[in-house]
């Protein structure tokens, strides 16, 4: 399954890079290239999430379980992994919802923060990967320069997850009562 | 102002939560705790400096280390209130009083131990093994998983035939000890073997204990007439530091029969061995001129016979064998399984190899200064068994002989051996970690559900 899971990495990494580049396009350009761009985006980010649900499930079978979850270093890959799935979600359903409208207004602009936000964390999953297979890369010495070496598992102290669930909460019944109020 | 632009804010709540996980991850789980015994030392990785030569009789190794104070006390009887007390037992991390030696110690192999050359020590660390949070019932120390029927069952060791024929045939690891309290003063190592346990040599171990059980009081004390003293002083042996020329060991020439109508003061402290000369096998390993610390280092030289004679408890070497070598120290006052260790280097009589010993004719060698350059590492709590579990994802890797440098650098095997201290209270937070981040995205996503609708929607495709 190692193999497998190297070789289907390619498109979910491909195709959320791809949508990060649209984005940029399609919010900072004008023109052809960029009407394209925001039309091909939704099928773009569907597909992404298909190859990523598929590759996450065959990342699981590379190792039994008890190994995975005993290496930092795959705990680290598995939690971007999946934070990088959950942004490109996040994507995907806020394009989605938009329609045609998803680069108008400020809205270009929470796409362009979770599409950096979101290739900042997948290519440290990809650089995290190449650990795992003994082909380290340049980029985690920056992620250490920046306070994180990739050996060490990522996790947070409880108080820390509490305020991560409270501004996940606050945010969504701040957001509820803005269109309430705007009706 | 439209809804798109009054909520469109609440994106920041992603960088918000994101940005707080980074400013605080890896905290709030590791910490010293000793009912596990864990304790977790400040520096993970130290250097060691080896240098090895030979000539036609004996072969020599020199260390060269840093540390910051030399500890040539070990385990103490202090005299408080009409008792004798004893301090500096093994525990967890350092002793608080100083009251521990420094050690170098070196594992050696002729390639008789399968796996020795490519893991090391690692080979050597059993189930139940004395130190781990969950250690046997009775200790355990070093022993080769070819001694055990069940690797992972310490108790489980083989017959005493089997253990024979397995240590007839070399599968054993020589073990040179060098201790600061223990065989220093008398310019003496231990020697040392590995095999269903770690043991000594035949013959005489270069100390014993100084301590009279029916009499509940020492067997020895320091001789007056040769110190100047009955006893060491605690308040003058600050954090175990004995000054240059203070008598700091019991041996024939310091020591006198333990005189109990002695007015003995709170404070007085006597040490809980006796340093004696080694006989048979067990001697030898001696230390060519003296060990020295200075400027924050540990210089020592020891050397031995290229053949003991002791097949059975020491590598023979010969001018141009080939064979493995694993280093571990002990400082700051640390003993069992705390102490640094490096990864198998291996050694040539005279050949090529990561640690060439240099071939030189006459008494001793001259050392330049070509040294090898190890980095030694916090093993933390990571045991054979665990290795070659489906617990370790490398375990198909040591199936097929990868050896541990080919994955590993030293600095990440210590972090792994800290967070394995940790395991299961690591996974647990990560585990939260992992959902809380995902919860935060869906609250994110809820509240720009507003920002996003498409009634609100403009033109077609296009940005305004």
């Amino acid at each position: 399954m190692t193999g497998i899971h190297h070789m289907l990495v390619h498109f979910p990494l491909g195709f959320w890079a791809l949508a990060t580049l649209m984005i940029l396009v399609g919010s900072f350009f004008k023109g052809r290239l960029a009407d394209i761009s925001r039309e091909a985006l939704l099928p773009i980010l569907v597909l992404s999430l298909l190859a990523a649900a598929i590759t996450v499930a065959s990342g699981f079978l590379v190792w039994p379980l008890e190994a995975a979850l005993a290496s930092p270093l795959t705990r680290n890959h598995i939690l971007t992994a999946l934070w990088s799935l959950g942004i490109f979600t996040m994507l995907t359903v806020l394009v989605w919802r938009a329609g045609s409208g998803a680069f108008e207004g400020a809205r270009r602009w929470v796409l362009v923060l979770l599409a950096l936000t979101g290739m900042s964390i997948f290519a440290t999953t990809g650089t995290i990967g190449g650990h795992l297979v003994g082909a380290t890369t340049q980029f985690s010495e920056l992620l250490k320069l920046l306070g994180w070496d990739v050996y060490n598992t990522f996790y947070t102290p409880t108080w820390v997850i509490g305020a991560l669930v409270l501004i996940g909460l606050i945010c969504a019944v701040a957001g509820r009562i803005s269109q309430r109020s705007a009706r | 102002m439209e809804i798109s632009s009054r909520a469109a804010w609440l994106v920041l709540g992603l960088p918000l939560a994101l940005g707080l996980a980074w400013i605080t991850h890896g905290t709030g789980v590791i910490q010293n705790d000793p009912d596990r015994n864990i304790s977790i030392p400040e520096e993970l990785t130290m250097p060691l400096q080896v240098q090895a030569a030979f000539n036609d009789t004996h072969v020599y190794f020199r260390y060269r280390w840093p540390a910051s104070q030399p500890h040539v006390l070990h385990d103490v009887l202090i005299y408080q209130n009409g008792e004798w007390i004893r301090k500096g037992g093994g525990m967890p991390g350092p002793n608080p009083e100083g009251f521990h030696e420094d050690r170098v110690s070196m594992m050696l192999d002729d390639g008789s131990v399968p796996g020795f050359d490519r893991y090391g020590g690692y080979i050597a660390i059993g189930a139940g093994a004395a130190g781990f949070t969950d250690e046997a019932p009775e200790e355990v120390t070093k022993s080769l998983p070819g001694t055990r029927i069940d690797v992972t069952d310490w108790a489980s060791v083989k017959s005493p035939e089997t253990l024979n024929a397995l240590r007839e045939a070399g599968y054993f690891l020589d073990l040179w000890h060098w201790r600061g309290h223990r065989s220093n003063p008398l310019n003496l190592s231990d020697d040392q073997w590995v095999g269903e346990q770690r043991g000594g040599d035949s013959g005489t171990s270069p100390y014993t204990t100084n301590w009279d059980k029916d009499a509940n009081a020492p067997k020895w004390m320091f001789n007056p007439e040769t110190t100047g003293q009955f006893a060491l002083k605690l308040d003058e042996i600050p954090g175990g530091q004995v000054g240059p020329d203070t008598p700091y060991f019991l041996s024939d020439s310091t020591a006198v029969a333990f005189d109990p109508e002695h007015e003995w003061q709170n404070g007085d402290v006597i040490p809980r061995r006796y340093i004696r000369q080694t006989e048979g096998s067990r001697g030898d390993i001696k230390v060519q001129s003296e060990a020295t610390w200075k400027d924050g280092y540990w210089d020592v030289t020891l050397y031995r016979q290229l053949d003991t004679g002791a097949p059975t408890e020491d590598k023979i070497l010969e001018n141009q064998g080939l064979y493995s070598a694993a280093f571990a120290i002990h400082r700051n006052a640390t003993g069992g399984r705390w102490h640094m260790v490096s990864l198998p280097v291996s050694l040539g009589m005279g050949r090529e190899a990561q640690l060439q010993a240099m071939a030189f004719n006459g008494g001793q060698p001259e050392w330049g200064n070509n040294w090898k350059e190890v980095t030694l590492f916090y093993p933390g709590q990571v045991n054979w068994p665990l290795l070659i579990s489906r617990a370790h994802a490398g375990a198909e890797d040591i199936e097929i002989g990868t050896p541990v440098q080919a994955r590993h650098s030293e600095r990440q095997l210590a972090i792994y051996g800290v967070e394995m201290e940790f395991n299961n209270e690591i996974i647990s937070q990560w585990l939260l970690t992992l959902i809380a981040g995902l919860l935060a995205m869906l609250g994110v996503t809820i509240g720009l559900l507003s920002v996003f609708s498409a009634r609100s929607t403009n033109r077609k495709g296009a940005r305004s």
